[in-house]
């Protein structure tokens, strides 16, 4: 299991097309997503769970991954959150 | 279904706006949306397998519907609008829906649409309870799912998808309902709520699906079965019509399908009129996928292209300049070497507000420029988005909801300010745009010759001028027939606007609702209207009357109306000169002979 802190940096926060993004991102792994926020557990495969976490730009979150391909799950979701979802600043 | 209380001798009528022209006539289709609970069924041990194949088979369902809205959003409005789908189309398998679902259905032995029911209202209300605007409206992503599984339940029971070959009657209906319903081929739609400009209707004219919206109350006067004729020229529909009604809109359809080929030949002749005066026809237009339709019906450029929708349907208030840049460059290049004129964002009135603002007063509250000049934060990434663009073709700037001149003069030193930091930051613009400003406020018209030394063209908003100058709200059953766009002071407003242009040498083109009014075409040009933009549909009846008139006919016209004073008699005396002159649409429905 590996755990990784992220921030939100686009402006307009997780709405619906950055969730699909994580959602589609996470599906593509073998390994379980989870995402935390303000003590909050949801799972990262799910894009209700996403959702509701109604993170806006600069919230915190982290990520945690389970499974055999965790390390590369991580790789690549921390390149979209980093790339800003393509929407940036 | 119920039969009708009384054998109605006489139809009902119910007014609404046309949105999409086009007769229809058939059965009605009432179609509920939502709320309909699912009662609890407990079900037996040996029924759970089945129960839960049935909760699989309407997921499949539902994503059947969902990658066919897909497919049409994306081509009719963009990747961008679509991606609400993905969102849905996701919910439907999402790891914790379906599962919850299914084990509800084990572990307490109830029936499919019982636990879809129960398990998406928990997650909506989780939602609902959010503290952010953002998450609790999209909630509604959820209640559409639920509606769409439920329905594909009950498939085969009480109701059904939509019936083919019906009129479908609704509160409200979303974008995604019209496209499913298109492709069942229904006959035309009628809804309780929205307007011209409101999603359902940009879709119902772009399918050619007839449409009106905002009949008050419609979905009350109707019953499934009820025959209806829905017009969607007059924003009519007649339920249960007599024998006598009914006999006449049939032969209104074949003329209307007839008129249609023939207005088809008018699109490649100049608008002009008899007398050799040309006049603009342009477009109304709110998304780049319209683009194609501004084509087909012949506008030369787009007269007003309203940025409420590009920026607000995505959900989220700010959408950042370099989307903003990118999107408005390739509505420039798709309509050069034609101008675009694009109208600042104009949120209030009767559209969203940002921050869940409300007010008790819309219309004289806080909208168009007044937010602009207030929250920075929309007006700077939208400008330096128009001006970036400006490199790809020519554009024009319109400021919505002026009222005095300081507005002006202080957008102009912003202006200024922003042309001035694009130059440091090294990026290109066309230096020369013109800006104009919307003529919607009585005052602007009462003040026109100051206002057009300072600006470089007039757009008449007509629905805002009329409101305002009768001070009355056309949503207002109350008091909506003093609604009347050909009113003499509205007409006065519109001369001083048009004089004022005249003298200082600069253009002036009509917008609203009032340019696509064959009756007040002639009377428009008369005034002195040298542009009329309209949504692309409307164009080639325009055309039609312009080109079956003289100038100094419509000079004598709007003299006439400008001295009425029985708006009844003024509107009966120009639908028979729109017939004599073979023009009007009631020439071609009604005949000669009225």
């Amino acid at each position: 299991m590996i755990e990784k802190e992220v921030t939100v940096t686009n402006r307009a926060g997780l709405h619906t097309r950055p969730a699909s993004m994580i959602v589609r991102t996470a599906s593509q792994f073998q390994s379980e997503f989870f995402i935390q926020k303000d003590g909050y557990e949801i799972n990262g495969k799910s894009i209700i769970g996403v959702m509701t976490l109604a993170a806006e730009q600069g919230a915190t979150l982290n990520l945690i991954f389970d499974g055999p391909d965790e390390q590369e799950a991580l790789v690549a979701m921390e390149a979209i959150f980093a790339d800003g979802f393509g929407e940036v600043k | 279904m119920t039969e009708p209380e009384t054998t109605s001798e006489e139809h009902t009528i119910c007014k609404g706006i046309g949105v999409s022209p086009g007769i229809a006539i058939g059965p009605a289709y009432l179609y509920a949306k939502v709320s309909f609970d699912v009662e609890r069924r407990d079900i037996d041990p040996e029924q759970v397998e089945h129960e839960k194949e049935r909760f699989e088979k309407a997921v499949k369902r539902a994503e059947r519907d969902l990658h066919k809205i897909i497919a049409v959003t994306r081509e009719k409005l963009g990747e961008g609008s679509a991606e609400i789908f993905e969102a849905q189309l996701m919910i439907l398998r999402d790891p914790t829906m379906y599962p919850e679902v299914v084990s509800y259905i084990e572990n307490h032995g109830i029936n499919a649409g019982y636990a879809v029911q129960t398990v998406m209202s928990k997650h909506r209300q989780v939602m609902e309870a959010s503290d952010s605007e953002y998450l609790r409206e999209r909630s509604n992503d959820l209640l559409d799912i639920q509606d769409r599984i439920i329905r594909h339940l009950r498939r085969g029971r009480i109701l059904s998808a939509v019936d083919e070959e019906t009129i479908v009657i609704a509160e409200n209906l979303t974008a995604a309902d019209i496209i499913l319903f298109s492709r069942r081929g229904i006959l035309g739609c009628a809804t309780d709520f929205g307007g011209p400009t409101s999603h359902v209707s940009i879709m119902a004219r772009a399918l050619g699906v007839p449409a009106i919206v905002s009949t008050h109350g419609g979905t009350g006067q109707v019953k499934s079965g009820d025959l209806v004729v829905l017009d969607g020229i007059r924003g009519e529909m007649i339920v249960n019509p007599d024998d006598e009604t009914l006999a006449s809109y049939r032969v209104k359809q074949k003329r209307y399908a007839r008129l249609q080929l023939q207005d088809k030949q008018l699109v490649d002749l100049p608008a002009e009129t008899l007398d050799g005066h040309p006049v603009g026809l342009q477009a109304n237009l709110e998304l780049r996928e319209e683009i194609p339709l501004m084509e087909e019906n012949g506008a030369k450029g787009v007269g007003l292209f309203r940025t409420e929708m590009m920026l607000l349907m995505e959900g989220r208030a700010l959408v950042t300049e370099e989307e903003q840049a990118a999107e408005y460059s390739k509505v420039i290049e798709a309509v050069a070497p034609h101008t675009t004129t694009f109208r600042l964002l104009d949120l209030g009135g009767d559209k969203l507000l940002p921050m869940g603002h409300r007010e008790h007063n819309p219309f004289l509250g806080w909208r168009g420029i007044r937010i602009l000049m207030d929250k920075p934060e929309l007006l700077q990434p939208q400008l330096r988005a128009i001006l970036r663009a400006s490199v790809h073709g020519p554009i024009r700037l319109l400021l919505p909801m002026i009222t005095e001149i300081g507005e002006v003069r202080r957008f102009k030193e912003l202006l200024e300010q922003t042309k001035t930091d694009l130059r440091e930051e090294g990026m290109a613009f066309d230096e020369d745009i013109p800006l104009g400003v919307m003529v919607e406020v009585p005052s602007v018209a009462l003040q026109a010759d100051l206002f057009a030394k300072e600006v470089d063209f007039f757009s008449i908003g007509t629905n805002d001028l009329t409101q305002y100058v009768l001070a009355v709200d056309r949503g207002n059953d109350m008091v909506a027939e003093i609604y009347d766009e050909l009113h003499p002071a509205v007409l006065q407003l519109i001369q001083l606007t048009t004089n004022a242009a005249k003298a200082a040498g600069i253009p002036v083109s009509l917008c609203g609702e009032l340019a696509t009014n064959l009756r007040a075409v002639p009377v428009l040009l008369g005034l002195g209207i040298d542009t009329l933009s309209a949504s692309p549909v409307y164009l080639p009846a325009i055309k039609r009357v312009i080109r079956a008139m003289k100038l100094s006919e419509g000079e004598g016209l709007a003299r006439r109306a400008l001295a009425s004073s029985d708006p009844e008699e003024f509107r009966s005396f120009m639908d028979r000169w729109l017939e004599e002159h073979a023009c009007g649409v009631s020439f071609f429905l009604e005949g000669p002979d009225g």
